[in-house]
């Protein structure tokens, strides 16, 4: 208890949260699966649109250290795919042709992109040798022989970012109407109290949709990602600023406030300087839990083909190919960008429980 | 002696029910009134319509300060700045008066930032000096209010009141949540304090030993009524209104041997035909 004495709040906060395993897994997971989103122009072997007309629908292919002898290969290397026509079914099958390797090289050149649009590059993380004939397609490839893996990472930016990019606007919209209606009172609150109410009964797919159906087709990939985001945090701030609402008018009577108000402190600095830090934890454990709800939002409306369209890369978009049985059935590997929007839901879902513990430091310590 | 504080008639009410209705009273300088009544008799609710931390349906506060007299509630909030100064409180919970995501410093600091007293230097001197004058350690400054125990907090929050240097100080139940032997630290520099500064103290209580001990006169309510004002002797020795006896009956008497024998609470208030 002594060294305790002499902790910032914020470091006990991270003391409890610490104590949360599957919170700090979670974590972890969202750090790695963020990173891999910021970069994902130089971990991903293949740009998102280049085409291999030699794998068409080629099954993910496994990267071994041990060859067909046995034998331990320091360097792992992948065997080349041999293509036949299923003479009964007309199908492609492809089977692993042991007599051909290709060895996995790292930091190759490839084809060059723009990093962030910012500057160009030609290296990737890894790739097999970019003179010879192989290649490389860890999660397979579509009917148009695009690398799934590396597409699977474009879709993560778009699909990390517009849950990111529509919760700040929702924290906005939520904090700021929410604060305001709970610090003032009034007409203010009741017009907002309202409109929440409203916006809450109305049933949010049909009207995502409805709203979505209405942005031009001729809008840019990059105009049509911020009016997909700006729609879904339209309906996505009412939940938080009733909560911002509520928290605002409870802590308005609170000791605290009330003795910063009798020392003399101003609205603004009552506000900014001690309503608004006490309940910043809760406010991030909130955001943290509407996350996963945009990415979804995202998924479902791109899935419906109504969201982002092709050439832009999502998760959603990536799924919208695997939306007949015959796909499921035939190239199962394109469900592969669902398991990313599993993982990523469920690991903002432990982080938030996990915050949402160590919001509060003192709760567990009093009771001590 | 003069003046400091004058209530006349005032009123308020929550959702139509009268909570503090029509009390008058004066309070002078460098005296210690206490104000006594059952839970929800509306004792907080009086004093902090008083401070206009609520503000208050009808009726007036006045306040003599350096300057001359004042209406509380007329004046703007820009007017009203420079009496906040002079008027502070200390409140009942140490746990939820201070924030908890500010240092010491900060808190003590913080109304002399608003006031535009010093500069960064001096207002740590001043800290500094407020610290050793409520009886803290100086390394106090840096820690979180997490950090202390309740007596201890109750001087952090004594030492925010007292930085502005104010002339009349409102206690609402400051000492209630507290141990007694802690209750008697915090009372004895309270009085100490009011002997050195000159202080004038609103002290609320329900511990009515408490009172008998701390203050010069009391101020007795009942459901939003005052019902008897008095000194401390005229109240205690010779009670006029039942309420008060009742009140007063169920002290618990020093003597350990001598037996309990609160009033019948219920005859009592008939006879004097109150309501419950
Ligand atoms: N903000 C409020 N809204 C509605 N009712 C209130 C509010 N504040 C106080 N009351 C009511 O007013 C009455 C008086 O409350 P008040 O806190 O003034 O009593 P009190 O004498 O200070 O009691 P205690 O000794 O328990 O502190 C109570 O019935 C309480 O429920
Ligand atoms: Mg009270």
């Amino acid at each position: 208890m002594s060294e305790l004495r002499e902790l910032t709040p914020g470091q006990l906060a991270w003391l409890k949260f610490r104590r949360h395993r599957l919170a700090m897994i979670a974590a972890g997971s969202l750090i790695f699966l963020y990173t891999i989103a910021i970069f994902c122009e130089f971990i991903s072997p293949y740009t998102p649109e280049q085409r291999n007309s030699r794998a068409i629908n080629a099954p993910p292919m496994d990267v071994r250290f041990f060859d067909a002898e046995g034998q331990f290969n320091f360097r792992p290397f992948v065997y080349d795919l041999e293509l036949t026509i299923n003479p009964d079914t007309w199908m492609r099958e492809y089977e692993e042709d042991a007599s051909t390797a290709y060895p996995i090289r790292f930091f190759t050149r490839g084809e060059p992109y723009e990093f962030w649009g910012l500057f160009e590059a030609e290296r990737h993380l890894f790739s097999v040798d970019p003179n010879g004939p192989g290649y490389i397609h860890w999660f397979g490839t579509d009917s148009l022989g695009r690398d799934v893996f590396s597409r699977v990472l474009y879709g993560a930016r778009v699909s990390l970012s517009i849950g990111v990019v529509g919760v700040g606007l929702t924290l906005f919209l939520g904090v700021l109407l929410g604060g305001f209606a709970g610090y003032l009172g009034g007409i203010f609150d009741s017009a907002v109290q309202r409109m929440t109410e409203v916006l809450q009964s109305i049933p949010t797919l049909p009207l995502w949709m409805a709203l979505s159906a209405a942005l031009p087709a001729a809008w840019s990939p990059i105009t049509t990602y911020f009016g997909v985001t700006i729609i879904l945090s339209l309906f996505g701030w009412t939940t938080l600023a009733r909560q911002v609402r509520g928290r605002f008018l409870a802590m308005r009577e609170e000791d605290f406030v009330v003795a910063a108000r009798l020392i003399g402190a101003n609205d603004q600095r009552v506000v900014f300087r001690h309503m608004l830090p006490s309940f910043s934890s809760h406010i991030i454990t909130t955001a943290t839990l509407a996350v996963p709800a945009m990415i979804l939002g995202e998924t479902a409306l791109s899935f419906l083909g109504i969201g982002l369209r092709a050439p832009v890369v999502s998760w959603g978009v990536l799924l919208q190919q695997a939306q007949n049985y015959q796909v499921i059935v035939m190239t199962p590997w394109l469900l592969l960008p669902g398991a990313f929007i599993v993982v990523t839901v469920i690991a903002f879902n432990l982080l938030g429980d996990g915050l949402r513990d160590a919001a509060d430091p003192y709760s567990s310590l009093r009771q001590q | 002696m003069s003046q400091l504080l004058s209530v006349t008639d005032l009123c308020k009410s929550f959702a139509g029910e009268s909570v503090v209705k029509s009390v008058s009273f004066e309070l002078n300088e460098s005296s210690t009134l206490g104000i006594v009544g059952e839970s929800g008799s509306g004792k907080t609710t009086l004093v902090r319509s008083i401070l206009r931390a609520i503000e208050p349906d009808s009726g007036t506060v006045r306040y003599n300060s350096r300057e001359g007299w004042h209406d509380l509630h007329s004046l703007s909030p820009k007017e009203l700045l420079p009496l906040r100064r002079e008027i502070q409180m200390i409140f009942q919970d140490p746990f939820a008066s201070l924030n908890p995501r500010m240092t010491v410093q900060t808190i003590l600091e913080e109304p002399l930032i608003i006031h535009g007293i010093g500069d960064k230097e001096s207002r740590k001197q001043q800290v500094a000096k407020m610290l050793e004058k409520v009886q803290l350690d100086s390394s106090s400054a840096s820690r979180f209010p997490h950090a202390f125990s309740g007596g201890q907090r109750q001087r952090i929050g004594i030492a925010r009141a007292l930085i502005l240097e104010p002339r009349l100080v409102v206690c609402d139940e400051s000492v209630s949540a507290l141990d007694v032997s802690v209750q008697a630290q915090i009372l004895d520099l309270l009085a100490s304090l009011q002997s050195e500064l000159g202080l004038t103290y609103l002290f609320v209580a329900h511990d009515l030993r408490v009172v008998r001990e701390f203050c010069d006169d009391v101020l007795v309510m009942y459901s939003g009524n005052v019902v008897e004002r008095g000194s401390v002797e005229e109240i205690f020795n010779n009670p006029q209104h039942d309420y008060t006896r009742l009140l007063l009956s169920a002290i618990p008497s020093p003597d350990p041997d001598e037996k309990l024998q609160p009033l019948d609470r219920k005859s009592l208030l008939l006879d004097a035909g109150l309501t419950v």
